[in-house]
């Protein structure tokens, strides 16, 4: 999608202007620090030279007024140290609401744009069969819109179930047969011709987690595989074993992969794809797997596609 | 117009929405080209003439505003119209910039569209139609226009104009000496529902100052009336 438009103007010299402020506050502070500190200065040495014509001792007024320069430098550095991190402090403050309203607003565009895409889908063939034109092709493009709507709205409720504190049940789960079998009906109603290959290395401990998280997460990764490969036919290859005391399950498919930055999948507002998605389904993925005490990184696979290990702990 | 169908781009990059939209605009008499992206649409542009272009506003490699660029560089009498699924106001006013003929927010419904196809292949005829004062080269300014090929050259160098910088110019054009108020151009250039402000004609204006004044700081051929609008002075 195209967000470099009038919005984007708008920020960019919003930006400049709030770092045009913050260069002549900080000069501003450093000025002011300046001024004060030659002031004092200045009026310490005419209390000393005072001293000496009243008949004071002048190394005695030296020093005292050796003593009150050393004192000045401290107090008015420690001052000025204190005003700069404080300013420093609150700019990036600012910065950082600045980038998540950015990034929130980004993500409801794109919630919008995933929302809106399948309703216009249904609508269009919706009119169709009520003007009498039903074909196969239009139902079956119909249910795959509403499965995308419902997709859609079951990973929003999640969301905002997870954001608000809601919790798992965990329970010890045997993966064999559990994950094949899953994974099976996840992959056929996700992706007709998907091919799947799914293995459980033998003897594996059962794993601590939520039946309902597990499957959401394998959902998401499949989701991902099938709209954003961008292959004709989506190869997904998961394997389960052992690792430590816990249980690794790899996940990989055929796709184009990710070329960004790993690390950025997986966090809220954070997409791979400029125009498709939320960033939704992986950050999920990694709430997910942090709820049920485990972990997960997104890589490449030995293919190049797109690949996601999921590191579980073993049931107690 | 013509009784041959019509050739329509459409580019969009959700199958569904593709497919669907595009059999029923064949349905309704248009031949359909489509392309899910910036890069197809690239191509067959390149490759082919279109009478209108359905643009979707976010495609994986690009977005829709990058294909109308490319579109008024390379083919300037073809009429174009945004389909998006944000609709939000700075959306709108980048789509009016850019000369869109009109902008629609998804979901809509397929007969509102197929008004606002014709609607806006309708003003892109009548545009292409010369009046006394618009048929071939019209001297405005330093700019020799053709109003039928949509391009204003200015030192040999051909400059591609949009549907609305010519509708603009040409209303300009037609009634030399006149002054033309900022609601008579906009209810003129523009379609009532795509609710573009005063401003948008102030920017088209100061657009095709650059094109035709020696000195755009200075205009002389189309001259602000305080308070009123443009008007166009004759050289």
């Amino acid at each position: 999608m195209d967000r470099k438009g009038a919005l984007s103007r708008q920020q960019a010299r919003q930006s400049r202007l709030v770092a045009a402020l913050a260069g002549i506050w900080l000069l501003l502070i450093l000025l002011l620090g300046g001024w004060w500190a030659t002031i004092v200065i200045r009026q310490a040495t005419r209390v000393a030279q005072l001293s000496i014509a009243i008949g004071g001792s002048e190394a005695q007024a030296l020093q005292e007024l050796q003593e009150t320069q050393r004192m000045l430098f401290w107090e008015s550095s420690t001052f000025l140290l204190l005003l700069l991190t404080l300013s420093a402090a609150l700019f990036w403050f600012y910065w950082r609401d600045m980038r998540r309203a950015r990034g929130t607003q980004a993500f409801f565009a794109a919630l919008t744009h995933e929302l809106r895409t399948p309703l216009t889908s249904v609508r269009l063939q919706t009119e169709a069969i009520a003007e009498g034109e039903p074909s196969p092709e239009l139902v079956e493009r119909l249910l795959a819109d509403t499965h995308r709507l419902e997709s859609q709205i079951d990973k929003t409720l999640e969301l905002a179930r997870l954001e608000g504190g809601g919790s798992l049940a965990e329970q010890a789960i045997r993966l064999d047969p559990w994950l094949p079998r899953v994974l099976g009906t996840i992959v056929g109603t996700e992706g007709d011709d998907a091919r799947l290959e799914a293995t459980v290395e033998p003897d594996l401990p059962p794993i601590a987690g939520d039946t309902a998280a597990v499957q959401m997460i394998l959902r998401n990764l499949v989701e991902n595989s099938v709209r954003h490969g961008d292959v004709a036919h989506v190869a997904i290859e998961v394997q389960a074993r052992r690792d430590g005391d816990g249980v690794e399950v790899r996940y990989a498919d055929n796709g184009r992969g990710f070329d960004g930055e790993h690390e950025r999948l997986g966090r809220l507002f954070e997409r791979g794809d400029q125009s498709r998605g939320t960033g939704m389904g992986l950050y999920l993925v990694r709430v997910l797997m942090d709820r049920m005490g485990g972990r997960v990184s997104f890589g490449k696979a030995q293919g190049g596609g797109f690949e996601a290990r999921l590191s579980f702990k073993a049931s107690a | 117009m013509s009784t041959l169908p019509v050739p329509l781009l459409v580019v969009e990059d959700d199958p569904n929405v593709a497919s669907t939209l595009s059999e029923r605009l064949r349905g309704s008499g248009f031949t359909v080209t489509h392309a899910p992206n910036v890069a197809a649409a690239t191509a067959a542009i390149e490759g082919g003439h279109f009478q209108l272009a359905l643009l979707d506003v976010g495609l994986p490699d690009g977005s829709g505003f990058d294909v109308a660029r490319t579109l008024q560089h390379r083919s300037p009498g073809t009429a174009i119209v945004f389909l998006t699924a944000y609709g939000t106001p700075d959306d709108r006013i980048q789509g009016l910039e850019l000369g869109a003929d009109d902008y629609v927010t998804k979901p809509f419904v397929f007969r509102e569209l197929l008004l606002r196809i014709h609607n806006a292949l309708r003003r892109a005829h009548e545009l292409q139609q010369p009046s006394a004062a618009t048929q071939g080269a019209v001297r405005i300014g330093r700019a020799t226009v053709d109003f039928a090929r949509f391009t204003a050259t200015v030192d040999g160098v051909a400059h591609p104009l949009t549907h609305k910088e010519s509708a603009v110019l040409r209303l300009l054009a037609e009634r030399p000496g006149v002054a033309i108020t900022r609601d008579e151009i906009l209810d003129r250039a523009w379609s009532a529902d795509e609710f573009p402000t005063q401003r948008t004609v102030d920017n088209f204006i100061v657009r095709l100052r650059r094109l035709v004044e020696q000195d755009p700081a200075h205009p002389r051929t189309i001259r602000s009336i305080r308070g009123v609008g443009y008007l166009f002075e004759a050289s």
